[in-house]
């Protein structure tokens, strides 16, 4: 007698586990309900941003020197010396000054810059392609 | 010059303004004042120069000088005084999501290479990492898609371990590609030009990884050589930022070599020639990764029906590629050689060695002056380099102008690597330049 019910038992588990298996999805899933996973993120550290104040601007530029910078992009200086020359007519009272920077575009120019803060009042500086 | 207290304009072409905007927001001015030209004004017609000075500026619609005047001597809004810092660390983990929406945040971002990718699941990441004894947390370096353009970001083993995970590499592969890292070389450079870069694996690890550098070793049938070339792609994404189309990619066709960045390992076994991670100074026992960088690379067959030998094709191939070099990089070239077209050259007492081959080659690829210090890209970095007395430079500027000039700077730089299963004498060359050469053993 107990050993039939055990056989019982035993019958009654298999039945259920394949019930199971054909409800359900995965371990605690219903059919049809996809696993929630966490992944890791792939991004590295970008630096953390100090805000900087911009410059204060003039009151006006009539009186004011203005440097035209030439980054030395090949082809575009006659650009740079187009916008100073509307400042020459439009707005004769700006004096303009042209400078093309030392080296490549990718190269820094700190005398230039030094004579622009002592010698001038503002900039325009451009260009690429 | 706004932080040195003068009031700036940046003139920019309105094909750039995303890549400006975020440039200024990265420098700490997000309000920068910035005005934009018609596109584009490089060699244009002096009558279009003024016809865009005189226009508007097309991202406002306002008249672009007024505009600049008005750039001058607007005060500044309280957002422009703005002070302050903006902490941008990226949260570790992503999720829970379904498998196939974490696919789409990966593809929307733009942190894949446009392929599905293994999704790097913290236990996946901790299975990479056993490819390593370096810790997770080690501070890899620095990275930058355009180093005098960009900011770099820092990044850790772990990350490293993500991406290579993302690729489908094994942690075997591991040590090679946090070595390819460490170079803090981006094999996506922001450039207009769309530069490629590649990579070249010397050493034993070649072997214990099983990458490929016999028959069909260029191509897609290899897991090493595809899934590290492909990881280099994602880490250069996702550790410096690079990839941003319009942003930190201007690349104006792009490059298919950035894929997989033509990953390879050197036929040492079948070379005749010594090893190039030995010709650059290490142990034929050291592992090296090697990083090249250019634009192309070209196929040449050596017709064995030719008497004139199968250097004279490589010169007509090398003939062709852009002289510019700069004062910190140097024009050079890369030929990648069968060995059967390798043994074929060594046959040949003018060019069977590697170096006299290189000099072959160096004096067989003469430009004129004329053509040479007319190319853009001469005149963009060769031409400073040159007038701030940069040798050989300073002096080929003094030559006769009807004299004929090299088209590389030195005979080390027609870089050579024997790869191949010596089916048929080919040869391919690129116009890539040895940029670094770096052990793989201080990784594993």
């Amino acid at each position: 007698m107990k050993r039939r019910l055990n056989f019982w038992l035993v019958g009654l588990f298999v039945v259920m586990s394949l019930l199971v298996g054909f409800t359900l999805d995965g371990p605690g899933l219903a059919k049809g309900e996809e696993a929630m996973i966490t992944v890791l993120n792939p991004r590295g550290k970008p630096p953390s941003i100090t805000l900087v104040p911009m410059a204060p601007r003039l009151d006006t530029l009539d009186g004011k020197t203005v440097y035209f910078v030439d980054i030395r992009f090949p082809g575009t200086e006659t650009f740079i010396r187009e916008m100073m020359a509307w400042f020459n007519k439009n707005m004769p009272k700006v004096k303009t000054e042209f400078r093309s920077k030392a080296g490549s575009m990718f190269d820094d120019d700190p005398k230039l810059w030094a004579e622009i803060k002592g010698k001038g009042d503002a900039v325009v500086m451009g260009l690429g392609h | 010059m706004e932080k040195l207290g003068v009031p700036a304009v940046s003139v920019v072409t309105s094909m750039f303004e995303e890549n400006a905007k975020a440039a200024a927001y990265k420098r700490g001015m997000p309000l920068q004042r910035i005005s934009f030209t018609p596109h584009p004004v490089a060699f244009q017609p002096v009558s279009l120069h003024r016809a865009y000075a005189e226009g508007n500026d097309p991202t406002t619609g306002k008249p672009l000088m007024r505009e600049i005047a008005e750039a001058l001597t607007k005060p500044l809004t309280a957002e422009e005084k703005k002070t302050g810092v903006l902490d941008r660390t990226p949260a570790r983990v992503l999720g829970p999501d379904t498998e196939e929406n974490l696919q789409q945040l990966f593809h929307k971002n733009g942190w894949t290479d446009g392929l599905p990718i293994v999704l790097p699941t913290e236990k996946r990441v901790a299975e990479m990492l056993k490819g390593t004894s370096h810790r997770p947390d080690e501070v890899v370096g620095k990275m930058s898609p355009a180093t005098a353009a960009h900011e770099a970001w820092e990044f850790t083993v772990e990350k490293v371990a993500i991406n290579a995970v993302m690729a489908g590499a094994k942690p075997e592969y591991l040590p090679v590609i946090l070595t390819v890292a460490s170079t803090a070389l981006t094999a996506i450079p922001a450039s207009t030009t769309s530069f490629a870069r590649m990579m070249v694996v010397n050493g034993p690890i070649r072997k214990e990884i099983g990458m490929n550098s016999d028959i069909g070793a260029l191509g897609p049938f290899n897991h090493a050589n595809a899934t590290i070339g492909r990881a280099w792609t994602l880490l250069s994404k996702n550790l410096s930022g690079a990839g941003v189309l319009g942003d930190t990619y201007m690349g104006s066709q792009g490059n298919n070599l950035s894929y997989n960045n033509v990953c390879i390992a050197e036929n040492e076994e079948k070379s005749p020639w010594t090893p190039f991670h030995v010709d650059k100074g290490f142990k034929p026992e050291e592992s090296v990764v090697s990083i090249f960088h250019g634009w192309g690379i070209a196929h040449g067959i050596g017709v064995r029906s030719i008497n004139k030998g199968l250097h004279f094709h490589i010169s007509n191939l090398l003939g062709v590629f852009a002289p510019y070099s700069s004062a910190t990089s140097q024009s050079g070239a890369l030929v990648l050689i069968d060995p059967l077209a390798a043994k074929e050259i060594k046959k040949n007492k003018d060019v069977d060695t590697k170096e006299k081959l290189q000099e072959w080659l160096y004096q067989n690829t003469l430009i004129s002056y004329d053509d040479f210090w007319n190319d853009e890209l001469v005149v963009s970095f060769t031409l400073p380099a040159a007038q701030k007395g940069v040798e050989p430079f300073a002096s080929w500027l003094k030559q006769p102008k009807d004299s004929l000039l090299h088209r590389f700077s030195s005979p080390k730089t027609i870089n050579l690597i024997v790869v191949g299963g010596e089916v048929n004498p080919f040869f391919q060359a690129g116009d890539f330049r040895h940029l670094k050469s770096v052990s793989i053993d201080a990784w594993r």
